[in-house]
């Protein structure tokens, strides 16, 4: 039976009530948001502005016009690194962050802008003590990813976010595995930004993301253009979201992040959240009892994503076994997060990650841990 | 029938005999017969299901079939066979076998799948990375019984005499040679070895396997997953095969000839008498 346990790179399958979004958006919508006056292009402008209420309802905003839409979790980080670091900055990260914030955080700082790494422990959580050592005045930046993609690790973000406003540093959170599945209060806890992904918690199609900048934050946007508003202005809107929200808008995606966001009010958060994060307890509990597997378990669990290894096997091999001889989708490697897998010490082959969905279930769970068994058994 | 009437028959019976006419530069011809070595195809059955075609001498067919099932999975120990018919005449091997063969004929040559995304595997079948484990032993080799060893393999290889057509592999430990094998393809010779030494329960992590072909990726991973611990060759090594023996712990010695050889990997295992 094929069994998918890859739902920190892609929830799938989705609710059916996201596929029949984008299909009705193909099939019976078809127009350009904000670029008419007619019946179909009103209806686009419904579905955004509803998602949009969807999307800061679920990360704490009160404001629904300072939740702008991106393509993904990589473009807001983009967006907000690129336009809010200067060089001759200070900028402090976390040795859990993914690639999406590394990437960008090494291009700025070969041009000027100063990067510095906060430590983990080694099961990924911040140490605190550090961040809130070096947390100084002429800090410009915080990021911290809120739960990690390799072993579902949970930040200790209130605790964060309050050193980040006492010391008057924004803090930009990276939700990319927490939004839909942690509870998110932005304004409250004072977050400065917020980028996610559509396609992963908040279980929206791929090619759809959220970025939240906090009002008094000046971050120009990474690219311009037409918006359908001001249309005679040579010059960007200044305002949310036109300010980041430049061409035709990927209304399909819109339509069914808003699904996505509605399947998870209505199902519960924690719901969902205990559903994956019980399914996530029970991987680690028989994994531990497999001579000659490792997991990688964090202290305080965000999500359900679980990291291990066979001793002496590349994780590459175990995952090509797990899909050809039994059917199962899970990820190996490094998971575009080199510096989270130098922190658990799983550097440079990375780790089997696996991580159930909602529509996974126990049997699922027993399955995969039975073909891991046989691969166990089998290398003797 | 004494040994050396014996000897003589194997290797006439592996033999066949050719009337070949042999040209000088001139064009002057002589007619003469000549000792050419016998290829044939041998399909292999496993419980009912034809797993592969392999072409060979055509001897030692239960030591092949054997080896070349256990090298890639199917069978686990010796008691997993059931029987074991061999036909020489039809060119068959039919094995029935007690093995969990569905798993293993889902991953029969599946090319492993490596996502870019880390440093990735070594090996390109996945059986192959299910199977092979790092070798272990502690065994040492002085660099006069590796050549030793060399010299008697030449000594016993008379279809190769003759023909110059077959690989010529032994099996050794450090003071004598305890199996030869020959064939047409140098991975059946080896898969005869594998095969007899599963068949009588031979452990491997004092011996070295001697052969007149090249190193190979496949014949290092056939060697991890026996727990063979020195490969010897005549012949070069390639790259995947160092790079397999630097990650499995295997020593890898090539160009072992004219009282020389050179060593890829895993020197701990050779045993120089000499400080430094």
């Amino acid at each position: 039976m094929p069994v998918y346990l890859d739902n920190a790179a892609t929830s799938f399958p989705k609710p059916k009530a996201v596929v029949e979004a984008v299909r009705h958006v193909l099939e019976g919508v078809g127009a350009s948001p904000g670029r008419g006056s007619h019946k179909h292009a009103a209806e686009a402008m419904a579905i955004i502005a509803d998602c949009r209420q969807k999307a800061a309802a679920i990360i704490g905003v009160s404001d629904p016009e300072r939740v702008v839409f991106t393509k993904n979790a990589t473009e807001g980080i983009n967006v907000v690194l690129k336009g809010w670091l200067r060089p001759g900055d200070r900028v402090l990260y976390s040795a859990m962050e993914h690639n999406s914030v590394v990437r960008p955080l090494w291009r700025l700082a070969s041009q000027g802008v100063n990067i510095e790494m906060i430590p983990c422990s080694p099961s990924g959580v911040l140490d605190l003590g550090t961040l809130s050592r070096e947390l100084r005045a002429e800090t410009r930046l915080v990021v911290l990813v809120h739960v990690s993609n390799v072993n579902g690790a949970l930040m200790p973000l209130e605790e964060v976010a309050q050193l980040c406003s006492r010391a008057q540093t924004p803090l930009f959170v990276d939700a990319a595995q927490s939004a839909g599945l942690q509870p998110i209060e932005a304004e409250q806890l004072g977050i400065g930004m917020l980028a996610c992904s559509g396609h992963k918690a908040l279980l929206g199609p791929a090619g759809i993301g959220i970025l939240y900048v906090r009002p008094d934050l000046d971050v120009p946007p990474l690219i311009e253009g037409g918006t359908g508003s001001r249309s005679e202005e040579l010059e960007q809107p200044e305002f949310c979201p036109d300010r980041y929200e430049s061409g035709t808008p990927n209304l399909p995606g819109v339509a069914g992040l808003r699904e996505g966001i509605a399947y998870i009010m209505e199902t519960g958060m924690n719901r969902i959240r205990n559903h994956e994060i019980g399914l996530a307890h029970h991987i680690e509990s028989e994994l531990r009892r497999i001579p000659g597997v490792r997991v990688f378990e964090p202290e305080t669990r965000g999500s359900g994503t679980v990291s291990f290894v066979v001793e002496k096997m590349n994780p590459a091999d175990t995952g090509s076994i797990l899909d050809q001889a039994f059917d199962i989708a899970v990820r190996t490697g490094l998971h575009c997060a080199p510096l989270a897998h130098r922190t658990l010490g799983t550097f440079p082959e990375g780790t089997v990650r696996v991580s159930p969905g909602f529509a996974s279930d126990i049997e699922n769970i027993e399955y995969f841990i039975n073909g891991l068994r046989w691969i166990v058994a089998r290398r003797g | 029938m004494n040994s050396a009437e014996e000897s003589e028959n194997l290797v006439t019976e592996n033999l066949a005999s050719a009337r070949v006419r042999i040209y000088d530069r001139a064009g002057k011809k002589v007619e003469q017969p000549q000792w050419i070595v016998r290829e044939k195809p041998v399909t292999l059955y496993l419980n009912g299901k034809e797993v592969v075609t392999l072409l060979c001498a055509g001897h030692h067919l239960d030591e092949l079939a054997a080896g070349f099932l256990y090298a890639e999975g199917f069978l686990r120990s010796p008691e997993d066979i059931l029987g074991m018919e061999t036909d020489n005449e039809e060119g068959t091997v039919k094995v029935s076998a007690r093995a969990d063969d569905t798993i293993t004929e889902r991953l029969w040559q599946k090319r492993t799948i490596s996502s870019g995304c880390a440093k990735g595997s070594l090996f390109y079948y996945s059986l192959d990375a299910l199977l092979s484990k790092p070798v272990k032993s502690d065994v040492r080799i002085a660099p006069g019984q590796i050549l030793d060893r060399l010299e008697d393999l030449n000594r016993l290889s008379e279809a190769y005499r003759r023909t110059h057509g077959v690989h010529n592999t032994a099996l050794a430990d450090a003071d004598r040679i305890i199996l030869f094998r020959d064939d047409i393809g140098r991975h059946n010779a080896v898969d005869m070895i594998v095969g007899h030494v599963f068949l009588h329960g031979i452990p491997l992590a004092d011996k070295m396997l001697i052969t007149t072909g090249r190193l190979t990726s496949e014949l290092l991973i056939k060697a991890a997953k026996v727990n063979l611990p020195i490969l010897i060759s005549r012949n070069t090594a390639t790259s995947l095969a160092i790079e397999l023996a630097v990650s499995l712990g295997v020593t890898l010695i090539g160009f072992a000839r004219a009282g020389k050889f050179t060593v890829y990997s895993g020197q701990e295992r050779i045993d120089a008498g000499i400080p430094g």
